[in-house]
């Protein structure tokens, strides 16, 4: 009886561990869109403080490519709106992911109670 | 423990708040860092413009330099983030420096707070350890509560005393009359935990004041009913209630409705002492809607209980008054008290049963035996004061009943009912003593020490108190003396 439950338990806690990684990659995928975010914007305010006499490079690789103020302009808002659904994705993720890993603690802690419990049992016959 | 508790609690927070604090400190210093390097390029891009070219080592990898000259000082070369480069200006170039420089401030600034927060964090935590560990100014101010006591506090008792059921059929009867009057009075009423607490508590004093008139002297079969039915609804027992029932029988009518409560368990307690609170209610004012003042009486035996006219019932009225104003003055079954009284295990119980209530003292049934050897003993009441007693009771009976009619207090008329069972018994009337009611309000109260067998004086008594003892007792003959006295009253 306590074995099954500790079988339990362990396959539980594997599962629950891969929860929680999953919700670690979740947030830090989440923490770097965010630095991204920050600096598309710093990105964007400053295209905006040149003009258009300014040569504007993209490093694509190794190469520098010429890109014009407008398109650059034009890409880094792209790039900030897509940045900005990532991260509303990844917190939807991060949400649920959350929820499961709640529910399976829960499941956790009941099979520890179990797992106490028949634990108990025996040391108390012994 | 406790206090052990919050320290480490409390350390674990001036651990984390210090951690936190670090972090902060770290990123404030990497900021710096960078907002020097920004200053730096900034004068640096200021200066650059100054000459066409500038004469420089330049580095070939990581360990050789070759002379070079840094030219078209003017245009530089900005990465803008995320890949993207610019070529602007020195003067734009510095603009780009002096928007980066912004952010940073502004990054230095949030540390800044965030630090402070946390400072700020760390010292009330030190002042949660000061105050844990000692007294300090901060005081835990904690109030126990005895539940119970608060809730038996001035609560009447709901409950009976368990009564043994009454064994004569009239009784019966009144029994389930009353009982069933009790039962719906009581469960009409506040019937509570905390109320059958409070009536325990009445019962069981009634009870003792019982004992003590036994003890005394009674011949109040009442009272003596009445604190065996104390002591019986302190011990919840039924069993004993038997025994009770039949000096019940013989005393009191209301003995049926207390030991029906008494049957009930805790509900027949409330009951038992209601009823008997009725039932002197009701012989006492007629005219009023019965009301029963019943409080449980903590009198210490001190009962004096004189045969002869001079009997004196000393046990604490007032605390029956107390108590009967505690207690609900609805209309209940008056059984109770006598059951309280009419715990009868010895013969002599019997005669402390019946007591009249002399001015909220129950009296007990003058005897014909002198009062000196009559003290502590219980003898039957021949004398005149018991027939007159008696007399008052029947007299008393007419008028509770009519009383109840009026009330329409089932329960009273169960304890009537079972008074004037009682009385055909022809019970002899153990106590002398008549009860005297001096008001309108200790008749109330005297419910109460009517059904205690405390032995009241053996002044007039009272239709009222007569009427509540007719119940209690079975009709004891009155004797033309005690006749006399009553008609006095």
């Amino acid at each position: 009886m306590a074995e099954a439950i500790q079988r339990k338990l362990q396959s539980e806690l594997e599962k629950y561990q891969q929860m929680q990684k999953d919700v670690n990659k979740s947030m830090s995928a989440r923490q770097k869109l965010e630095a991204q975010l920050t600096e598309n914007n710093i990105v964007k305010e400053e295209l905006d403080l040149l003009d258009s006499q300014n040569t504007v490079y993209k490093l694509i690789g190794p190469v520098l490519v010429k890109q014009e103020l407008d398109e650059a302009k034009a890409t880094v808002t792209k790039r900030l709106e897509y940045i900005n659904g990532e991260i509303q994705r990844h917190e939807t993720l991060l949400k649920d992911l959350e929820r499961k890993s709640e529910q399976h603690r829960e499941i956790l802690a009941s099979l520890q109670q179990e797992y106490q419990r028949a634990q108990g049992i025996p040391a108390g016959k012994v | 423990m406790a206090e052990r508790v919050k320290t480490s609690g409390v350390e674990r927070l001036t651990e984390e708040n210090r951690k936190v604090m670090k972090d902060c400190n770290d990123q404030l210093m990497h900021w710096k860092k960078v907002e020097k390097d920004y200053e730096s390029l900034q004068e640096r891009l200021i200066t650059l413009p100054d000459k066409l070219s500038y004469d420089v080592m330049v580095p070939f990898g990581p360990l050789a330099f070759s002379p070079g000259k840094l030219v078209h000082t003017n245009e530089v070369m900005v990465l803008l983030g995320d890949n993207w480069f610019a070529k602007c200006s020195a003067k734009q170039a510095e603009a780009l420096v002096a928007h980066r420089q912004k952010l940073v401030k502004k990054k230095l600034d949030d540390l800044h707070k965030v630090m402070k927060s946390f400072r700020d964090k760390a010292e009330f935590t030190a002042d949660l350890e000061k105050i844990t560990d000692t007294a300090g100014d901060f005081v835990d101010i904690r109030e126990v509560l005895s539940k119970d006591e608060e809730v038996t506090k001035g609560k009447p008792r709901v409950a009976h005393k368990p009564n043994s059921k009454p064994k004569e059929e009239y009784v019966l009867q009144l029994k389930e009359e009353q009982w069933e009057g009790e039962g719906g009075a009581s469960q009409g009423g506040v019937l509570s935990e905390t109320e059958l607490w409070a009536r325990l508590d009445e019962l069981e004093r009634l009870e003792e004041e019982q004992d003590e008139r036994d003890r005394l002297d009674s011949t109040d079969t009442n009272g003596e009913d009445t604190t065996s039915s104390s002591s019986e609804e302190e011990k919840e027992t039924e069993t004993g209630s038997a025994v009770e029932v039949n000096g019940h029988r013989q005393c009191e009518d209301m003995s049926p409705a207390s030991y029906a409560g008494r049957v009930n368990g805790v509900t027949g307690l409330a009951l038992d002492g209601q009823d008997k609170d009725e039932e002197y209610e009701d012989e006492e004012e007629f005219s009023s809607l019965p009301t029963i003042y019943f409080s449980h009486t903590t009198e210490p035996k001190k009962v004096r209980i004189n045969t002869g006219k001079n009997t004196t019932l000393k046990f604490s009225e007032r605390k029956e008054q107390k108590d009967a104003k505690r207690k609900k003055k609805s209309v209940k079954c008056n059984g109770h008290t006598l059951h309280e009284h009419h715990k009868i295990t010895t013969p002599a119980d019997i005669y402390r049963v019946f007591v009249d209530v002399v001015n909220g003292e129950p009296v007990p049934r003058k005897s014909i035996l002198k009062s000196r050897s009559r003290e502590n003993s219980v003898c039957s009441d021949t004398s005149e004061s018991s027939t007159a007693d008696f007399e008052e009771r029947r007299a008393l009976y007419g008028h509770e009943e009519g009383a109840h009619s009026a009330a329409s207090n089932g329960v009273t008329e169960d304890g009537r009912h079972a008074a004037i069972s009682l009385y055909p018994n022809g019970r002899v009337e153990a106590f002398s003593g008549t009860v005297v009611e001096k008001d309108p309000l200790p008749v109330l109260i005297p419910h109460l020490t009517i059904t205690p067998p405390a032995l009241p004086t053996i002044p007039e008594r009272k239709q009222e108190e007569v009427g509540s003892e007719t119940p209690q007792e079975v009709p004891k003959r009155v004797s033309k003396f005690k006749a006399a006295r009553l008609q006095q009253k």
